[in-house]
């Protein structure tokens, strides 16, 4: 038995708007708070410019590693290092 | 005992050090210099492996790690930096940048045209707090759950935090692309 999401209001869903970018609700909620955003025609352009900026974010804080030398001194002290108490 | 030397530390190179870009990355952006971030990177991996025998195995490394990291900023690192403009987390809740350019640049693309270097100097610019949850967050990827663990709060701070931090974090962006002329303000 397939039931359809029950609707939730936009105060509602723009409070679970962050939670909603970031993949922290409950499959149920999600899919409610996704249909809203999908339909509401006053709600769709937050949803819009927030997930915008979430990627946009993402793309500006690229992954940067560790430099080399820092790496090879941590392998190096840890090697040389005594064991650690038990 | 030679062999439980190399177990112990075949251990944590194979569970603790694959998370060591993790550990600089935040360092990083928690010190904002590259010397201490270095610094501060070494005395938390030295400080996991001497403590190593207290991680409890198969739980989440990389939030344990975070966790020493956290510790040892806060008790060693944290002093006050030379910030460009402090952020007063609180005045901003009463501004929200997507009202104040709906009608002109509705999908925010004035963010496109500020350079790298200005996003990180805004993310540095917040209070620590709120920094790390931007951090663990956006940059990481870590979930609230994580984030939680690893600042000792509870979940509903962390969503609270990462919702000023986030807003806080559009204002500064926004001021800086009214500056430079990127995007017309709204008239008062």
């Amino acid at each position: 038995m397939t039931r359809s999401p029950k609707p939730i209001g936009c105060a509602q869903a723009v409070e679970h708007l962050y939670e909603l970018l970031d993949h922290e609700l409950t499959p149920d909620l999600e899919a409610r708070v996704r249909a809203h955003f999908e339909e509401c025609k006053r709600c769709y352009p937050l949803y819009r410019f927030e997930s915008g900026f979430k990627r946009f974010l993402a793309a500006r804080t690229e992954t940067r590693r560790a430099p080399d030398e820092l790496r090879r001194k941590i392998f190096e002290r840890i090697m040389f290092e005594d064991p650690p108490d038990e | 005992m030679t062999s439980d030397k190399t177990d112990q530390q075949r251990e944590f190179e194979r569970e603790a050090l694959p998370h060591l870009d993790t550990v600089y990355r935040v360092a990083l952006r928690l010190c904002g210099d590259p010397t201490r971030a270095d610094d501060l990177t070494q005395e938390t991996m030295l400080k996991a492996y001497r403590a190593w025998h207290q991680y409890k195995r198969g739980t989440n490394a990389r939030a344990w790690l975070l966790t020493i990291l956290r510790h040892t900023f806060i008790n060693e690192y944290r002093r006050q930096k030379n910030r460009g403009i402090p952020v007063d987390i609180d005045e901003v809740e009463h501004f929200t940048v997507f009202e104040n350019v709906n009608d002109v640049d509705p999908e925010g693309q004035f963010f496109d045209r500020i350079v790298d270097a200005e996003v990180l100097q805004a993310i540095d610019n917040l209070p620590d707090d709120f920094r790390e949850c931007i951090i663990l967050s956006d940059m990481e990827g870590l979930s609230y759950a994580e984030i939680a663990d690893v600042a000792g709060v509870p979940v509903g701070t962390v969503k609270s935090r990462l919702f000023r931090a986030r807003q806080a974090l559009q204002k500064q962006l926004y001021d800086y692309a009214v500056e430079m002329g990127y995007i017309k303000p709204t008239a008062p």
